[in-house]
Order: structure tokens, then sequence, then C-alpha cells
């Protein structure tokens, strides 16, 4: 995606950071809302390995699943809204730690599966803080994919939501 | 050809008039009352509580989740009660809520940002005692702003349930008094439905009929075997059209009913303001205020008649009093009881019309929770349909106690649907991550069909609500404490629906993903009746046959408050049948003088 039109973009960034300059610090617009950066590249690369692109249709990186939730968590009224997401990934990184010795983005693609594979598992019952917080990232990753363009369009190809001059289906007989 | 209100204000209301009739209350009882005596000639103010809101313009059917910043979600500061908390915390609710705005469990449903302004927020609106999950929407059009649009009529099954099974009292009407009112309001409002001839569940003056899909048809063969009829859901829209309102559209089966937790842009479902309001105004015979919080019916000490109602501003709090010939309420079951309660006086020491002591009894509802999931495992995988481009799936008739007898009265129906939605519910059930997941949301999201059912919930004295004189609501009005509970009859019904769920599912052939067979808080159905009923003897009921109260004969109650059991099919389609059958006798007795 290295094309002219993304360079037409910074030429644009640095204009507009030319002249906001002069009455504010520059703020950077590519910064997450909530998280710092390390936690919302932990973030994006979980929710994509929650539902990664495939032949079928892009996944939830493309479908700004880590966008959203960084918005819901900085918009968040409680504070335990905000800090079970930060507290959460920091799980997700001792985890890491203690099963391979590394933060989780720096750990092997096979060990950081057989980490998801065993918070995975315990999904309907969770008990540990980790698992607590794949259970609430999972549901949260399903209904900010599935109610994203990418989610209702190219992935479910749902049909709805149009003007239909007669009911679809069977008539009761 | 979607019009606006007229800016109604406080100079729409003629304080040196007195008008033929005030109705408190605009919801579907309210607008039903509206319209038959505006339609007989009479002067008519209508007041509502809460503001007057247009959903045509606030409900965005069809703004995709992506398009809202919060896809569809309600602001940070608003939250909605978890079935938990009605479970853990004892009413008011609200009270220590870290949150500006709390609000009913229904805005917990799906998108609900469009929504969350026609429901109150229960900080403004505290209830006490029992347990109960009470949903209240003060906005013109009340909750017909937002409701199921199941219309379904009762039968002789339950006016004269008593005299089948000896429990509670029969009521005061057959079927055959009330028939032809339930045509009226088909024609006027409009029905989708399938005839099916059933006794128990008589058929309607049926506009075109919802389709069901795969699953679902061979859901309805299968009980076909079984004696027991599943029908396309009977949903009061307007699926041909009506001449005669130019304020509604037909069906275009978009789809939106469910999605922002109800309530339909294109009027296409009934709602009380487009389907009778304004139709009323265009009479020239009625005023409307909303804004107008009634606090008490007033009476005259020498005649023991109402003389009219005083309502508070409800953004001012400023008291006001208006006469009327006639005082009409139609608040919903449980707000006009508490009028009646607050209304005392000399004359009436225990509550306005409450010589028998039964305002606030005999409360019931219906009783939810069992409910079944499964799958139609040859549609895994297959080419989805689309499943959610009509007004509601279908709907299982009653087949509980009608010839045959079971270890509890009474009897249940089931609603349900089969299919993928614009956000296919696998996404939250389907187990694991990755590519296996999401492929297995995919192949799933078609196949899914489920169905809940819906109780009888038995009318019994001791189910009471009453006034806390202790709580009082942000206007300074006493509120309702609730004692209510569900009974014996009601937990062995419930015990029998998720097991015929199952056995239906089953027979079907289905592979059965859960039976849920836990009850839901009370109030879950927002199906509150009862408290005000009806009957010959004005010792043990309130109102007459006509909802006119046997002691101040210028008092109707036309809401679900008159109904003397709940049988198990949804009330809103009887309430209006009632209402404006009521309303035709009123204005009779009104022209002779009588009232």
């Amino acid at each position: 995606m290295e094309t002219a039109l993304n360079r037409r973009d910074v030429f644009k960034f640095f204009g507009v950071a030319a002249f906001t300059a002069l009455q504010l610090p520059a703020a950077d617009p590519t910064a997450p809302l909530f998280f710092s950066r390390d936690e919302f590249a932990l973030l994006d690369a979980l929710t994509e390995l929650i539902i990664p692109s495939d032949d079928h249709s892009p996944g939830a990186h493309e479908a700004g699943v880590a966008a959203y939730i960084d918005r819901t968590a900085a918009e968040a009224y409680l504070p335990e809204d905000k800090t079970s997401w930060r507290q959460g990934l920091a799980a997700i990184n001792e985890l890491s730690q203690n099963m391979s010795g590394s933060v989780f983005l720096k750990a092997a693609k096979a060990q950081q599966m057989v980490l998801l594979k065993q918070i995975a598992a315990a999904e309907k019952a969770p008990k540990t803080e980790a698992e607590r917080f794949f259970t609430q990232l999972k549901q949260t990753t399903a209904f900010a994919y599935y109610s994203s363009s990418i989610g209702i369009h190219k992935d479910i190809n749902y049909k709805g939501n149009v003007m239909l001059d007669k009911f679809v289906g069977y008539e009761a007989t | 050809m979607l019009l606006q209100f007229p800016a109604s204000n406080f100079s729409d209301i003629d304080f040196h008039t007195t008008y033929d009739a005030v109705v408190v209350g605009s919801g579907a009882a309210g607008g039903m009352a509206a319209h038959a005596l505006t339609q007989h000639g009479m002067k008519v103010l209508l007041l509502e509580a809460g503001k007057n809101q247009d959903t045509t313009k606030i409900l965005h059917s069809m703004e995709w989740p992506y398009e809202h910043p919060r896809r569809g979600k309600m602001p940070p500061d608003y939250h909605a009660l978890t079935r938990n908390e009605y479970n853990i915390r004892q009413p008011p609710y609200a009270q220590g809520s870290p949150y500006t705005n709390v609000v009913s469990y229904i805005q917990g449903w799906g998108g609900s940002d469009y929504s969350k302004t026609l429901v109150v927020n229960e900080k403004e609106h505290p209830y006490t005692g029992t347990r109960y999950a009470w949903v209240r929407a003060r906005t013109v059009g009340g909750k017909t702003t937002i409701w199921g649009r199941l219309a379904l009529r009762l039968s002789d099954y339950d006016f004269k349930a008593k005299s089948r099974d000896g429990h509670g009292e029969d009521w005061p009407i057959s079927y055959a008094d009330i028939a032809p009112y339930y045509d009226k309001v088909d024609e006027y409002l409009g029905v989708s439905g399938h005839p099916e001839n059933l006794p128990w569940l008589p058929d309607g003056k049926f506009q075109r009929a919802v389709k069901l899909n795969d699953a679902e048809v061979h859901l309805r063969n299968t009980l076909k075997g079984m004696g027991r009829v599943l029908t396309p859901y009977r949903a009061g829209v307007t699926t041909d059209g009506l001449k005669h309102n130019k304020y509604r559209m037909r069906c275009y089966g978009r789809g939106a009913c469910n999605r922002h937790v109800g309530g339909c842009d294109i009027h296409a479902a009934f709602d009380s303001p487009t389907g009778l309001i304004r139709p009323a105004m265009d009479t020239g015979n009625l005023v409307m205020r909303p804004n107008s919080t009634v606090y008490e019916v007033t009476v005259d000490k020498d005649t023991g008649k109402a003389t009219g109602v005083s309502f508070l501003d409800s953004d001012s709090k400023k008291s006001y009093q208006v006469k009327a010939k006639v005082v009409i309420l139609a608040a919903s079951t449980l707000e006009s009881a508490r009028l009646m309660l607050l209304s005392k006086s000399s004359l009436y020491p225990n509550g306005i019309g409450n010589s028998s002591g039964h305002v606030g009894h005999n409360f019931c509802e219906h009783v939810m929770g069992p409910s079944v999931a499964g799958i139609k495992t040859d549609l895994i995988g297959k080419p989805r349909t689309l499943d959610d481009g009509r007004p509601g799936g279908f709907y299982v008739a009653r087949f509980r106690n009608l010839k045959d007898k079971s270890d509890f009265v009474r009897g249940y129906g089931f609603e349900g649907g089969s299919g993928c939605g614009m956000i296919p519910g696998a996404a939250y059930t389907t187990p694991g991550f990755g590519e296996e997941y999401k492929k297995n949301v995919r192949d799933y999201a078609g196949a899914t069909i489920e169905m809940g059912a819906f109780g009888e919930v038995l009318a019994r004295y001791e189910n009471a609500v009453d006034i806390d004189p202790a709580v009082k609501d942000a206007w300074g009005i006493p509120v309702l404490r609730f004692s209510y509970h569900f009974g014996e009859n009601e937990k062995k019904m419930a015990a029998d629906m998720a097991e015929s769920a199952r056995e239906m599912f089953a027979a079907a052939g289905f592979e059965i993903v859960s039976v849920t067979k836990s009850i839901l808080p009370e109030g879950w159905s927002i199906h509150e009746l009862g408290t005000a009923r009806m009957g010959n003897d004005p010792k043990t009921s309130v109102l007459n046959q006509y909802q006119q109260s046997h002691d101040v004969k210028n008092l109707f109650v036309v809401d679900g408050s008159g109904f003397v059991s709940a049988s198990c099919q949804n009330p809103t389609w009887t309430i209006m049948a009632l209402c404006w059958r009521s309303c035709d006798y009123l204005a009779d007795q009104f022209r002779k003088g009588e009232v």
C-alpha cells in the first residue's frame, strides 16, 4: 500500500502541521487516543489473530477493530472500564514472559498461538486475568468486526437493510 | 408525507374551557381514546408526561453501524441495567449508580443510541419494593414507539378461563363482544398474518403475511404433525398500506424493526403518534400537550364526580389544573393505578375509584425466560438467504390446557425466528479464534433457529403495587412500591416451556445448541396488566365492562389496567380493541348526558 496516495497524505499532513504549529504543539493524529503505542500494537495484533485476514475477506486490522476499542476505552465513563483493557494487555505480556521469556509481540508466532489457545480454552468460564481478558477481547472484537463495513459487506455479505417490494421466503401453507 | 406534529405548547390549552374529555397518556390506549372520542365529535385534551419526539427523525433505521461513531451504542455516561443488576440490586436500581443516565434493560440490546431518549432515566423515576424490570417510555406515543409489534387476539379460552379451570375471575365480556372491535383495529391500523382458524387464537383481518425461511417452514411442518401451529409473525404492521392514513407507509422489509431496540421510522409498524394521534388532530377536536406530568384526578366534593386533572409542567415543575367532563386514564397499567391511589380525598380516602380495595391488585403479566436455540445442520455452509427483511419471524400458538390438562393451568406461546441478521449472533457464540472461527461464524450464521416463550402469569390479589410515601420521583410525586412474585403455577409452567421447546426442536431434527430453563426477572415481558380489573361486581372489581369506574361514572381507565387475566397472548391489540369499545359506549352515554 506504499502508493502515491499515501505520499500525498504525508504531504497534506506536513502542510497542516506547519500551520497549526503556530498555535499549538503539533498533535500526532496517528497516536492512539487511550493506549500507548506499544499497547495499541499489541491490541491490533491480538484482534488480527482472533479475526485474521484470509482468502475470504480482510481481518480485524483492516477493519479498524483496535481503533474502535481504543476509542471505546478513551471515552469509557468508569475508570475500571479503562483499566481493564490496560491491565488485560499487561496480563497477556506477563503470561507471555512466563511461557516464552519475552513479551507477546517479541515471541515466536508458534509461541503466540500456544498462548492464545491456552486462554481461549477457558472462554466460557474464564478464571485467570488473561483468560477473562480474552473473553472481553473476543466479544468486543466480534462486535467491532462484524459491525464494520468489511464485516457486514465483505465477510458476511449481508443482503438486507434494503427496501424490498416483497418479503423473501416461503408462504405458510 | 411524513409530517411533524404542530409545535404543541402551553398556549394550546384553554384553562377556562371544560374539555369534554381529558386523556392521560398517549400510548396505545391514550392514542386510541383520542381517536375514538374525536371521531364522535368530542373535544379532547391529551396530556403526555414525556416530550414530543419524532421517531421519523431520531431512529435513523437504515444507518449502518459503522456510520455511527460508537456503532450505534449509547454515550458512555449512559448505562442500561443488566439482567444481573435486577437480580442482585434492590430497587430503586439507579440509586448509587455512577452513571448520569440509567435506563431499563431494553436499551441493552443492539445499537440503542437512537432510542435512548424514548425510555425514562431511572434516576428520575425510582420505585421500591420487590424486584421488577419496569420499562417506561415517557414520550409522545409511549411504548408504541418501540414495541415488539406482535398483534394477537384473545379468545373465550381467555375471557372465560375461570369457568374452565376455576382460577381468578371470568371477564365481563366474551369474544363476541370484542370481535367487531378487533376487526376495526385491524382495518384502521393494519395487521399482517396468515389465517389458521384456531378457536384459541382467532384470525384477524389480515394484510400480506410475512414469509418463512427454510428452517421455519420445516418446524411448521413438524409441529403440524404434533397438532401444534407455527404461524408467520402476526405483526401490527401495515404490509399492504393504509389508504386512509397519510402519515404511515407500508412495510418495505428493511429489517430495521429490532436493530435499534425497536421503532419504525416510516411508521409501517403501528405507533400511536402516526396511527392514531395525528389523524385525531386532523379532526380539529384534539389538543395535545406533551411535557405534562399528571399527579392527581380532581373531584367535586358534592357530586363525587371527577372534575379534571392536576399536572406539573415536566420541565418547569409548575402546577396547573385543567377541567374536563370526563377523565380517561391511559397512563399504563402501573402509572394509572399509581394515579388512582394518589388521588385521595375525603370522599375517596383509599384513592379514586377504589372502594373495592382492588386498585393496584391482581397485577399480572407474562413470564419469560425458557427458550431453545438450535441449528438446522443441512443449512451449515449454504449460501445465506435474506432472513431479517420482515417485521418478525414466527409465533407458535398456545397448545397447553386446551383439551388436555397438565400440572399447571393456562398456557404459553413462543416467539421465534431463524437465520442471519446484520450482525450474526453466531459471532458471539462460536468458540475459538482465527480462520476456523471466522469460517464457522459464516457457515453457521444462516443455520440458526431459536424461540422463547411468553406464558400467562395468574392474576392474584396478593400481587400488587401501592404508594411508597417515603420515596418521591424527581417531580416530588410519591412512587410505586412493588409486592410481586411469580408463583408455583408460573414455575411449573416455565419448566414445561423449556421441555416442550426442547421436544419440538428435537422432533424437527435440529441440533440443539442450548435449552434455557431459567425465568427472567419479573417485568421482563413489558406486559403489565390487571391493576384495576373489570367485573360486574363493584365489591371485587374496579371497572365495569366498559372500563368505567364503578364508583365514579365519569372516570374511565382504558389501558391494560382493566384486564381480568393476562392470557398468554401479547396485549396491545386487545388494549386498543377494548378501549375503542369503551369509548363508543362513553360517547353514547355522553350524548345522553349520563356520565
